[in-house]
């Protein structure tokens, strides 16, 4: 653990100086990130210029979970969007194989290969969103609920994380399992959203299948009074271990299959 | 002329090849048509209508703009990848023009795009979101003219993200950027009509709005008559425009790879 | 040590149809046909050997190689390298081991080659004393001084190459499998390449396996070879016994006036083997202990219009060729 925490520090400072080689673009991409999430603010925004509630729910009760859906996924993001190119960069090209003959495990080496800077951006934008709608929200908040909040977007990370990690094991099998993870991260739209909009279906795969559900709406319904989810949204942190094992196995279980059947 | 058309039909059949984003790419639009319908349908729980449209019309609104939304990118990417990796003074060689070949491949991507997905989806539509019919013969036609109209604007405005690649080399970011500005002034997310009035004033200014919302708008009925005619000849002239801008930006270009050699 | 013994690797192929109802059919009924890319080899290599291990496309070679390196799991047979059996322990396996994979970098693009190393000495463990002194050795030798401060992708293909193998040897590992490291080298660099890889086996005593396709490669770096068609070793042996007991033979190709039917002179019957006859062109081989070349080309003379002709030589080249060809 030690040493892989040190490794990871020395990839971090390798990535940092690429990202100081391009400056501008370091600049484009935070500011990028900043300009898209905001847009996705600008349209509730827009949407509650006409109207008051959305079934019920608050222009800052809505924001609120957005906040918690940005602030988990800019973590997963951030340190682990390498997974995305797992098929096209690594298997198919066969750069895979120089992960392995390398004293180190291979799925660290992949997430420590790249920091994705514009995470950064999103990052910003979901401090921001979640402080404009604190204020509006008469919540008390002391420490536990701090620290809380912060298990909460800890737990949504590792959600998006294992869901991410699941579909890109597929590229054992599949060479490139890309179009698959961008299908089911399409997904993660709708948990920005309270889930009773939505009928029985969606909702049972949101919470059951593809648990994105518990990455935004659940756990943000956690503090959010007479919501009526709250004893859903406590499981969050236990729904992320799950998954992440899930996950974890899978990969086990995809490299396994790679190594005796090579490619 | 010809020798493009084959380009584009030669895109048409490599298209064919990639099923596996085929589906992907329809279940997630799939994805957000249901979205859409859950959210608006919250949205007008206690009001008959926004900014004077109807809840079906915002429905129909918003799922077609969704789905034109899928046209206005282009081939930016494509052409920033070449000038990054320095095929770009292979392509400059060859007889053709690059930009009108590009433009041609990606004509074969939304032709076949439009067999394979867009009416598939759009039957889908029609059946279980309940989407309206245009109002009338006239507006279907309009709309046609508009819409295509809007995807030339698209398809020649997205070149620039391959220009700029000339000078910055970190692309993506643009092209996160072009598509977050797209979503919101082209109209695919909100149609332009809920924006605050300041906001519809500076839209106006801009072309993205003859992308999706113009053409749209018309289906709906929010624009009508000697307006959509209007609406019709500001869009050729941002065509205009932008042809000549792409021209004019990309020749400057050009002499930067054959002053430095690439 | 390397000791390989009845190593076998099978893949399972899945036979595809095409469309969308093949992919269905394909869910429930598949048809499998198996090809054999390793089929019963064993072999013993001593630390500090240099083994050129040769074949075709296709023969086998990578298959091995990535059985040895612990990234395959071999279907049958065993394996130990140094005492352990790589595909079972292969992160304690990857310490003691180097690799270049042909075109394949392990040098970050972006940034200075001597930041990917910094970070190799991390993954590596290498203690820093030890550290500068290797890079200091391999500095002087490969010249890598003037290429520390550049990134990657400003360097040219041979300076990749000497980054590359700089890389694989950073960690003195015991072995180092090198797949193709001079190809589409300039003669200089070949040349450097080779007097690094030397001198590493001389003085750390680095077992080194090398496949490659360029024999001047095998012929300047190995003493012994091993060669692989169709996953069955063909030749196991030094360099020296190869070109003795094949050393006579000889190959000349015609050039023929007119193309069409060949047939061998009866003369020639029993002393020359036609071996092919391709594109107007006709091969003959033979053994100079049997007859000389000078009687071969005055029969077909006498039988035919020869427009050009080339005889080929005895180097470990065409040796290794007409064992692909011919067999053993």
């Amino acid at each position: 653990m030690r040493r892989y925490s040190k490794l990871y520090w020395q990839y971090f400072k390798a990535r940092i100086k690429v990202m100081m080689e391009y400056r501008v673009d370091f600049l484009i991409g935070v500011m990028s990130v900043l300009f898209v999430q905001g847009t996705s603010i600008l349209f509730i925004a827009l949407v509650f210029h006409n109207v008051d509630t959305i079934h019920g729910w608050t222009f800052y009760q809505l924001l609120f979970i957005f906040a918690v859906a940005m602030l988990g996924r800019s973590l997963e993001h951030t340190f682990f969007d390498n997974l995305w190119t797992l098929g096209w960069q690594y298997i198919r090209p066969g750069n895979f194989d120089r992960l392995l003959v390398r004293p180190v495990n291979p799925l660290f080496q992949i997430i420590a290969e790249r920091v994705q800077q514009d995470g950064v951006g999103s990052f910003l934008v979901g401090i921001i969103v979640l402080f404009t709608a604190i204020p509006h929200l008469e919540l008390h908040w002391g420490i536990a609920e701090v620290m809380l909040l912060i298990v909460m977007i800890i737990s949504s990370a590792a959600i998006f994380l294992a869901v991410n990690l699941f579909f890109a094991t597929l590229s054992f099998w599949m060479v490139d399992s890309l179009p698959v993870m961008y299908a089911v991260q399409g997904m993660n739209d709708f948990a920005r959203y309270p889930m009773q909009i939505y009928g029985k279906g969606v909702r049972f795969v949101l919470t059951w299948i593809i648990p994105y559900g518990f990455t935004a709406f659940y756990p943000a319904a956690l503090f959010l009074d007479g919501s009526g989810f709250r004893s859903i949204g406590i499981w969050t942190p236990v729904v992320a271990i799950v998954t992440l094992s899930i996950a974890l196995l899978f990969w086990k279980r995809g490299l396994r299959s790679f190594v005796s059947t090579g490619n | 002329m010809r020798k493009y058309w084959e380009m584009a039909k030669s895109q048409i059949q490599l298209d064919t090849a990639y099923t596996a984003w085929y589906w992907a790419r329809s279940a997630s639009i799939i994805m957000r048509m249901l979205i859409i319908y859950a959210f608006w349908h919250a949205v007008y729980e206690n009001r008959t209508t926004i900014s004077d449209m109807p809840l079906d019309t915002m429905i129909t609104y918003i799922v077609l703009a969704t789905l034109l939304g899928n046209y206005v990118s282009g081939v930016g990417g494509q052409l920033a990848n070449q000038v990054r990796d320095g095929s770009v003074a292979i392509e400059l060689m060859r007889p053709y023009n690059l930009l009108d070949k590009l433009v041609a491949l990606d004509l074969g991507s939304k032709i076949s795009g439009t067999i394979r997905e867009t009416f598939p989806l759009l039957l889908v539509a029609f059946l279980f979101l309940h989407i309206n019919s245009p109002t009338s013969w006239l507006s279907l036609l309009l709309f046609i003219i508009s819409a295509l109209l809007g995807i030339f604007i698209g398809t020649q405005l997205d070149l620039i993200i391959g220009i700029l690649a000339f000078w910055l080399h970190y692309v993506w970011g643009l092209r996160v950027l072009r598509d977050a500005i797209l979503a919101f002034f082209s109209g695919v997310l909100v149609p332009i009509t809920m924006f605050p009035s300041w906001l519809q004033m500076v839209s106006n200014f801009l072309p993205f709005q003859s992308m999706v919302y113009v053409p749209v708008a018309i289906y709906t009925g929010q624009i009508e008559g000697i307006a959509a005619l209007q609406a019709i000849a500001i869009q050729l002239v941002w065509l205009v425009v932008i042809i000549v801008g792409i021209r004019l930006a990309w020749s400057f270009a050009i002499r930067k790879v054959t002053i430095f050699g690439g | 040590m390397i000791e390989v013994k009845g190593l076998s690797k099978y893949y399972k192929l899945v036979e595809k149809k095409p469309g969308l109802s093949g992919a269905v059919q394909g869910l429930f009924a598949r048809k499998y046909s198996i090809k054999k890319a390793v089929d019963d080899i064993s072999f013993v290599i001593d630390q500090g050997e240099m083994v050129g291990y040769i074949g075709a496309n296709g023969a086998g070679k990578s298959t091995t190689i990535k059985m040895l390196c612990g990234i395959l799991t071999p279907s049958s047979g065993e394996i130990t390298v140094s005492g352990i059996v790589p595909y079972k322990e292969r992160k304690r396996n990857a310490s003691n081991i180097g690799a270049v994979f042909g075109q394949r970098t392990q040098l970050f693009w972006d940034i200075a080659v001597r930041e990917s190393y910094d970070l190799l000495k991390h993954i590596y463990e290498i203690p820093q004393h030890q550290y500068e002194k290797t890079m200091d050795l391999f500095t002087e030798v490969l010249d890598l001084g003037p290429l520390l401060g550049i990134p990657v992708r400003q360097l040219s293909l041979g300076q990749k190459m000497r980054c590359e193998l700089a890389a694989a040897f950073l960690h003195s590992p015991s072995i180092v499998y090198l797949d193709e490291p001079t190809i589409g080298l300039d003669v200089a660099v070949k040349v450097k390449i080779r007097q690094f890889i030397k001198e590493m086996n001389r003085s750390m005593n680095t077992t080194v396996i090398l496949t490659t396709h360029d024999m001047q490669d095998i012929e300047e770096i190995c003493k012994r070879i091993i060669i692989i068609d169709e996953g069955k070793i063909l030749y196991d042996g030094s360099i020296q016994s190869i070109k003795d007991r094949y050393g006579h033979k000889r190959i000349i190709h015609f050039e023929m006036e007119q193309e069409g039917e060949f047939t061998l002179p009866e003369s020639l019957l029993g002393k020359a083997e036609f071996t092919a006859h391709e594109a107007g062109v006709v091969s003959l081989s033979f053994s100079n202990l049997i007859i000389t070349a000078a009687e071969v080309i005055s029969e077909m003379l006498r039988f035919y219009h020869i427009r050009d002709l080339t005889i080929a030589d005895s180097r470990i080249e065409s040796i290794v060729q007409d064992i692909y060809e011919r067999g053993i």
